[in-house]
């Protein structure tokens, strides 16, 4: 067996050939990357969507899958909709913090300007 | 989408398209009377009585939605998915999982992930306001002294330095309960610009927990029905991988 095997192939207990199109991207020493997207979306889809992408855009690619897949394996209902809905509820308070930041601002323009004319 | 809180949300039906979300009307038909439901039509093989998809995944439009979720996810990891989900939560599952799906079919290279970038963006953005602001209000708050005259505050553009640049240790890692209901339109443009990656969970210390699915759904069935109908009919119709076309839905029932 080659010693210089990626994880993936590791993981699927096959020779890793020269082009292989997970070795750039599962590095040997993370077997939990691959574990975690094969678990969610299976060897072949994943080769087949790289295969699909510019060679310059898949790494960006796997990380993405990497992150939905790790979200889905802690949550298997929601996965990284979960964090979407955190975010824009995030979103909703903040937008809620940053006009009452304004209306108090506004209060004390008119006490200041109130101030100034006496 | 079909009401009550006791019917099965299918995503066909009630999320992906038209058709009934009943468990006993059209929607989410299996192998039977109502003839094979979309993901087995989609498959092109038998739908047996007890077809795990069947309930959520109509005859009419449902198999569009499946597609995507087949070309993404596979069909046997979707099933074995499901399978290892409490019952009364494979209808969230299927909706998120359609979603996913979508989304991924749409950006192969951020799928969601970008969604969930543009909403970071937009939250460190607010947070810089309101940082800006509370300072700016402090400094009108401060008492002024009586020999100088206060400075009459004129509206000025608001200045913030720019956001850091993101990676996923910013992003939440552990949910607490949530409303799907909540999740509104994705931003019409999203952001898929360069990200490192990095694990979610060191930004808090710890991964989400299945308590983090322990979701408020409050309107259970509705809220979900409400998520799909968000989700799923903000994306447009039926991604480009159905194989039957873009089906007409009626999305709202």
């Amino acid at each position: 067996m080659n010693p210089k095997r990626c994880a993936a192939c590791k993981y699927l207990r096959r020779r890793c050939p020269k082009d292989c199109i997970f070795s750039p991207y599962f590095p040997p020493n993370d077997p939990d990357k691959f574990a975690c997207i094969h678990r969610i979306y299976g060897a072949g889809n994943v080769s087949k969507m790289l295969q699909q992408l510019p060679v310059q855009t898949r790494a960006e690619a796997v990380e993405s899958l990497s992150f939905e897949a790790k979200c889905r394996v802690e949550d298997p209902v929601y996965g990284c909709v979960g964090i979407i809905s955190l975010l824009q509820t995030q979103i909703r308070k903040t937008q809620t913090l940053l006009a009452k930041t304004q209306a108090e601002i506004a209060v004390a323009q008119t006490k200041h300007s109130q101030h100034t004319n006496l | 989408m079909s009401g009550g809180g006791n019917t099965i949300p299918s995503v066909g039906g009630a999320g992906c398209g038209g058709g009934g979300g009943s468990s006993s009307g059209g929607g989410g038909s299996s192998g039977g009377g109502g003839g094979p439901c979309g993901a087995c039509k989609f498959l092109r093989r038998k739908c047996v009585p007890g077809c795990i998809f069947a309930p959520y995944f109509d005859s009419e439009q449902g198999s569009a939605y499946f597609a995507a979720v087949h070309k993404v996810f596979g069909a046997s990891n979707v099933s074995k998915l499901l399978l290892h989900i409490p019952v009364h939560r494979r209808a969230d599952a299927v909706v998120t999982i359609c979603y996913e799906a979508q989304a991924r079919i749409r950006d192969p290279i951020y799928g969601c992930v970008a969604h969930i970038f543009a909403l970071q963006q937009q939250v460190v953005n607010l947070q810089a306001e309101v940082s800006y602001l509370q300072s700016h209000l402090a400094s009108l708050e401060l008492p002024q002294p009586q020999t100088r005259p206060p400075p009459i505050t004129q509206p000025q553009p608001l200045f913030f330095t720019p956001p850091p640049p993101l990676s996923i240790t910013d992003l939440p890692a552990s949910v607490s309960p949530y409303d799907l209901a909540t999740i509104v339109d994705p931003p019409t443009s999203w952001a898929t610009q360069q990200r490192r990656f990095v694990d979610p969970r060191n930004q808090y210390g710890g991964s989400s927990s299945s308590s983090s699915a322990a979701v408020g759904l409050g309107g259970g069935n509705s809220d979900l029905q409400a998520l799909a109908h968000e989700l799923l009919h903000r994306q447009g119709s039926p991604p480009p991988a159905a194989t039957d076309g873009s089906p007409s839905r009626s999305m709202s029932r």
